[in-house]
This record gives structure tokens, sequence and C-alpha cells, in this order.
């Protein structure tokens, strides 16, 4: 075995035997590539690429889903549904699968659209494929054109240079954009980070505060005014807490080097087939949860154990977050899937306000099912222990939205 | 046999691995893109081989957990053979890896992938003498046009492992 | 007289009238209503005015910035640079327009008319400065021949 400077040694006899290094001008791309780094030039470029993401990616959502498939779920899908299905607002089944109704000037009344119909075969049916597939198929295609142009690397660059002027370090960027369309395959990509310390600290923050493109393509679709708000907080959660768990936690977060490529143009080929993988990989994971999420929260309803739990957690809901006692049943429905939850609040009437911080709550109280069996995979037992901490941190982010709002006197 | 794809992050290993055995890794234009290693199988002379697509790693001395993915495949393999991927623009890191991995004893084949890239930056890589140097195959390839994957696969039975020492000496004489 | 001397003053003027678009955006956006005047429309909301008002203002700095010393290539680069933020804002704004023509407001598709009238002026500064913005592809196309 040689040393490694043996070794080195080696190499630079080899390469001066084989290699010719000839002169090289800086092209265009380069000269390009280098204003995208730069915080004066890059931050102006950063804020017009996240601006043609968010427009695209709004504009489509809202062509396929208020466009087109709104229409077909609430004009044909839903009553077909009502008429045809055996039984009436008076049968539980019917209630699980169709419409749980809703109760208007003391009378249980039909609903008019698959928000509000709760039912396995609606709202169901409606969240994954109606509302978050066309989201969640834009903002693949758009992170994966970035991802293969090259500028990826580039942003996480430039975000790591204004953090660390901030005293910010060691931020996993790369698995953070990544968690903004699926927070699974982000948690996974912790992997990159050197010590324990830091992944831990990264898979917790990612599952708490990073929403997923399912939950921005439901905002999109129901809060389209507030959601800026949601955001703002979960990014203030994510470095506050970071911040936070930083000096909290033992060990080191040493500094995260990463290789910037080349920009490159990306093929149709590799697009197609990543946008598919990922895609199709959605489907797998988001559609049995939703379902599993609409029944469980149908059950509970049912059997009356979701008044019960609103009745217990009623103080602390309105007391302490400041938000109505109906959004315990989203707040259940978060447990499986966030964009179930957020569609969930949005047929329940409240004040802007009330909708933020509950949105807010149910994006951070726990990661999703799939994403927490990810990190107990990856992560390991230690997760469990820090959960209660974590638990702890929820209210306090969620009591401090609250008295933001009491101070500002919208509460 | 058994065919495992090593090399740094972002070199192309999974584009690499997608052609050779038409599977559908993700690859992507950053390093860490692969965290896991995959399995796959390619047909050569009408037999089944296993390659095996790992993350990239810059060394055997794993610095992250992907790293570790990475070499311990490695190690668990012993009679693989090695396919080093190496950016041909950026030579000299690659190789310091196909070295380790070398004197660990495994039989070796180089692709010098990324030739466009280094053709672009002109640099000029003598792909003959090194051969000569490290007594092993090094083919240029593009990997995402697919060019040079056919002779890789054709050269791998030359690949074998190579007393360090030998190659010490090729270099010096 | 010299290309380059000619593309210095073209997108010095440019850069000029791009960054007063950029700061009317801002202006109309803190204002609250949208603001329209012949062909073109400056829109108001945090959204297209205000952050996109910000990135058609950098694009005027880059325009600016990057006029001395034209011809030497980091300096093009940022007058690529500004080019290429107007072709974001201006993609979006056309993308929106294509995505809001085709679904009818009842029906399923939108009445011809009422498809045709979505892409009729007023426009967004955007979209006007888009075919002046273009002339940056000769330069380059201009600069690999040479
Ligand atoms: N120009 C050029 N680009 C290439 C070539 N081979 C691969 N690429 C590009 O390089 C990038 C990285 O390819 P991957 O296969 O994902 O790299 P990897 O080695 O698997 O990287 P990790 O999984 O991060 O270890 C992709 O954007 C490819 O399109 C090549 O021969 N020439
Ligand atoms: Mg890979």
């Amino acid at each position: 075995m040689l040393s490694i400077d043996e070794r080195w040694d080696l190499i630079d006899k080899i390469s001066k035997k084989t290699v010719k290094f000839g002169k090289y001008k800086h092209t265009l791309k380069d000269a390009v590539g280098e204003l995208t780094v730069k915080p004066l030039t890059g931050i102006p470029v950063a804020v017009a690429v996240l601006y043609g993401f968010w427009s695209v990616f709004s504009s489509f959502a809202g062509f396929c889903t208020d466009g087109f498939l709104v229409k077909i779920f609430d004009g044909y899908w839903l009553p077909w549904l009502q008429n045809i299905f055996p039984g009436g607002l008076h049968n539980w089944l019917y209630n699980l699968m169709v419409d749980a109704g809703h109760i208007e000037n003391g009378v249980l009344v039909p609903s008019d659209n698959c928000f509000e119909a709760f039912g396995v075969l609606t709202s169901g049916l409606f969240v994954p494929f109606g509302v978050v597939l066309p989201a969640v198929f834009i903002f693949y295609l758009m992170m994966t054109l970035l991802e293969d142009i090259g500028y990826l690397p580039r942003l996480a660059v430039l975000i790591d240079t204004v953090l660390h002027k901030i005293g910010l370090h060691g931020y996993a960027i790369v698995p953070t954009i990544l968690g903004f369309g699926c927070n699974v395959p982000a948690v996974t990509a912790t992997r990159i980070l050197e010590t324990k310390k830091q992944r831990f600290m990264m898979m917790t923050l990612l599952g708490i505060f990073i929403p997923c493109g399912a939950q921005l393509g439901i905002m999109e679709e129901v809060i389209p005014d507030t959601m800026g708000f949601v955001i703002l907080y979960l990014l203030f959660g994510y470095f506050v807490f970071g911040f936070i768990l930083n000096k909290i936690i033992p060990g080191k977060s040493p500094e995260i080097l990463i290789d910037i490529p080349p920009y490159q143009r990306p093929t149709i080929h590799n697009v197609r087939k990543k946008v598919w993988i990922r895609v199709s990989g959605f489907l797998k994971v988001a559609v049995p949860f939703v379902i599993l999420g609409c029944l469980i929260v149908g059950v509970m309803y049912i059997t009356g154990f979701m008044d019960w739990l609103a009745n217990a957690l009623s103080p602390l809901l309105t007391n302490w977050f400041g938000v109505p006692k109906e959004t315990v049943g989203p707040l259940v429905a978060a447990f499986m899937r966030k964009d179930l939850a957020v569609a969930q609040l949005s047929a329940i009437e409240m004040t802007k306000y009330q909708m933020i911080t509950s949105v807010v709550l149910v994006s951070i109280y726990f990661p999703c099912l799939a994403t927490f069996i990810m990190i107990l995979k990856e992560g390991g037992k230690e997760l469990l222990g820090s959960l209660a901490a974590l638990v702890a941190s929820v209210f306090i982010f969620g009591g401090l939205i609250h008295l933001i709002w009491i101070l500002l006197g919208v509460a | 046999m058994k065919i495992l794809l090593m090399g740094h992050p972002n070199v192309g290993k999974s584009v690499f691995f997608n052609r050779l055995t038409g599977s559908n890794v993700i690859e992507s234009n950053y390093p860490g893109t692969t965290v896991d290693y995959t399995k796959g199988y390619m047909v050569l002379e009408n037999r089944d081989i296993e390659v095996i697509d790992v993350p990239g790693t810059f060394s055997l001395e794993p610095k992250d957990k992907a790293e570790e993915v990475a070499v311990k495949m490695l190690e668990e393999e012993k009679d693989a053979i090695v396919v080093c991927v190496i950016d041909a623009s950026k030579i000299e890191r690659g190789l310091y890896l196909t070295l380790e991995i070398i004197e660990k004893g495994y039989p070796v084949i180089i692709a010098l992938n990324m030739w466009d890239v280094a053709k672009d930056k002109n640099i000029e890589i003598d792909v003959k003498n090194l051969e000569k140097i490290l007594e092993v195959p090094v083919i240029p390839t593009v990997a995402i046009s697919g060019e040079g994957i056919k002779e890789v696969v054709s050269r791998i039975k030359e690949a074998k492992p190579v007393k360090i020492k030998n190659i010490i000496k090729n270099v010096g004489g | 007289m010299n290309k380059y001397t000619i593309g210095k003053i073209y997108f010095g003027v440019l850069g000029i009238v791009t960054l007063a678009f950029g700061v009317a955006e801002l202006v109309v956006t803190a204002g609250g209503d949208s603001f329209s005047w012949s062909i073109l429309e400056i829109p108001n909301g945090i959204f297209r005015g205000g952050w996109g008002g910000v990135i058609i203002l950098s694009a005027g700095s880059f325009y600016l910035s990057g006029i001395k010393n034209l011809s030497e290539i980091h300096q093009f680069s940022k007058i690529v640079m500004g080019s290429i933020l107007i072709w974001i804002v201006a993609g979006c704004d056309i993308f929106a327009m294509i995505t809001e023509s085709i679904p009818g407001e009842e029906g399923w598709f939108n009445s011809l008319e009422g498809f045709l009238e979505t892409y009729a002026p007023p426009y967004p500064p955007a979209i006007i400065l888009l075919p002046f913005s273009l002339i940056v592809i000769y330069y380059i196309y201009k600069r690999k021949v040479a």
C-alpha cells in the first residue's frame, strides 16, 4: 500500500507523461455560470428563477385543476356518486365513502364539492388526482430541468454563501430543495452529510418545516392569497430551530463543500424518464395514504370519537393556538398526508389568520407517515428521543404565531 | 462475475449503469444523486452479469454515509471487476481512487468519461500511454451519447489485477 | 462606427427603459391599483408587481452594469443575464396567458373570442421589453463567429 503522499506523487508523474492541459479561454457559458454563484449577481438570478418556478407552477396547476378537473369532479363525479351510491346522508357507509354532509341551519345537507364531502371516493380521489397530481407533475418537471441544467448545485452554493454571512453553517441545501418535492427522498439524500449530528438535524428540520410539492399544490388551490405567509413562517421556523438544534445537539457540523458541475443542456429522454419515475413514485406513496387518511378520519367522525377529541383538545386549540376546535380532524389526517389535511382545513369556517396558523400547525406538528418511516429507517432510534423535544417546540412555535396575531390585533 | 461501477460523485456512473443494464436509476447534474446501491443485469457472451451502481466516493476512506455504502460494496464483492469511471476533465482526482482500488488487488478497467468536456477544455490525454503505464484498459467515453460504451463492454474481460510496483516502474522508465 | 459602440448605446437605452419599468412596477404595487396606458399595463400585487418588478429592476441593472467594456466576455455575460431575466418574466406572462385562454368559465373550453381576447393588448412590461431584449442573440452569434 502507498501512503497518501506517495500516491499523489505517482499520479503527478503519470499525468506529466500522459496529460496536456491546453490553453483554455473562458466561454460565455462559464461567465454566465460565474454570475449565478456570486451573491451580488446571483441573488437577483435566484429570485428570478424562483419567480419563474412559482409562476409556471401556479399557472399550470390552476389550468388543470380549476380549468378542468374541478369541473369533472364537482360537476359529474360527485353528483353521480351521490345518485347511484346506496344509502344516503344518514347511512354510515355512504358518509364514509361518498359524502359526510354538513350541518346548515340545523339540517344535514349534502355537499356540493369534493373538498367538503370528505368521502373516500370523493375527497380521497379528488385530492390526489384532481389537485395534487398536476401540481406534483409540473413541480417535478421544473425541478428536473433545474437539476439537469446544473442550476441546483449553484443555488445551493449561493444559499450557503448567504447563510454563512448571517452565521448559519452547515445547512444541507440540496436535500432541503429536494424536500420541496417530497420529503421522503430528501431524507435519504441527507446521507451525503458528514456527521451524525448534521444528518439528524437536517432530517428533523426537513420532516418538520419543509412543505412538500403536494402540500404546496393544495395550498395554491385553497389558500392562494395567504400561502406566502405560511411558507414564510415555515422557513423562519426551519432556520430558527436549525440554529437552536445546532447549539444544543452535541457533535460537529462541518462545512459542506459542493463541486459545481458545468451547465448542460438537459436531454428530453432523461427528463421524461425522471419525471415519470418521480410522479409514479408519488402516486404509489400518496394515494394509499390519502385514502387511508380519509378512512381513519371518517371512522373517527362516525364513531363520535372525533367530537370527543375535539372537545378534549378544545382548550389547547382555541386558547393556546387560537384555532377552532374543528381543526382536530385535519390534525389527525396530517399524520397520514399533509395535502389531505390542508384540503380538510379549507372546508372549516375560520378567519384568514386562523387559517394560516392551522395550516402551519398541520405542517409542523409531525412529519407525514411516509417521511416518518423513512426517518426511522435512516436515522434510527435516537430520533424517538428527540420527538418529545420536538413536540415541545411545536407548542412554542404555534403559540408564538398566535401571539404575533394577538400583537397585530388580528386574532 | 460481477461488475462494480466506482468513481467520484457526478462523473456519470448512473448514466453508465442505465446504458449497460437498461435500468432507470436517477441521473442528475449534481454530486450526491445516488446514495444507495442498485443492482442490474447485462448480457455478455450469453451470460447474465450483475452490474452494481454505487454512490460516488472520493476515496476509500468514507467521509459520509453514501461513501460508506460504496466502500462497503467494494469490500463485499471481493471477486468483482471494477469499472472505474473517471471525469476526464479532472483526471488526476479520479486516478487517486483508481490507484487505491488497484492497490486492493481488484481487476480494473478505466472509462475516461466526459471525454467531450475534456476536449472542450483543451485537455489532451494520451490514452495509449496511460494504458501502457497502468497496464489496464483505458477507454474514452461519453456516457450520455453512448460513445465508447461498447468498447468498454468488449474489453471488460481484459481487466486484470495489476501490481502497483509495475505502475511505479512503468512511469519511472 | 464599431458594432460594439452601437451595442453600448442600444443596451444603455434599453437598460434605462428596463430600469424605469421596474421602478414603475414597484410604485404601482405600492400604490395598490394596476395601471394601464395604451398597450402597456403594469401589474399590481405582491407577486407579479412586487416580485416581478424587482426582477425587471435587476434586469435593467444588469444591462447598465454590462455596457462598459462590452466586448469583454464577463461584461457581455451581464447583458446576456439581463435578457435572460426578462425572458423568464415574459415567458411566465405568456405561459399564464396560454393557460388562461383555453378553459372556459362555464363550459369545458373558452369561446373563440374569449380565447383571442386573452392575447390582445395591453401587455405587461416584460412582454413589451421582450422583442428588444432578443437583440442579444445577434451579439452572442456574432461572438461565436468572431
Ligand atoms: N458532457 C457529458 N456529460 C455527462 C457524461 N456522462 C454523464 N454526464 C452527465 O453528468 C451528470 C452526472 O451523471 P450521473 O450518472 O448522475 O453521475 P453519478 O456518477 O451517478 O453521480 P453520483 O450518483 O452523484 O455519484 C448528468 O447530468 C449526466 O448527464 C459525458 O460523458 N459527457
Ligand atoms: Mg449516480
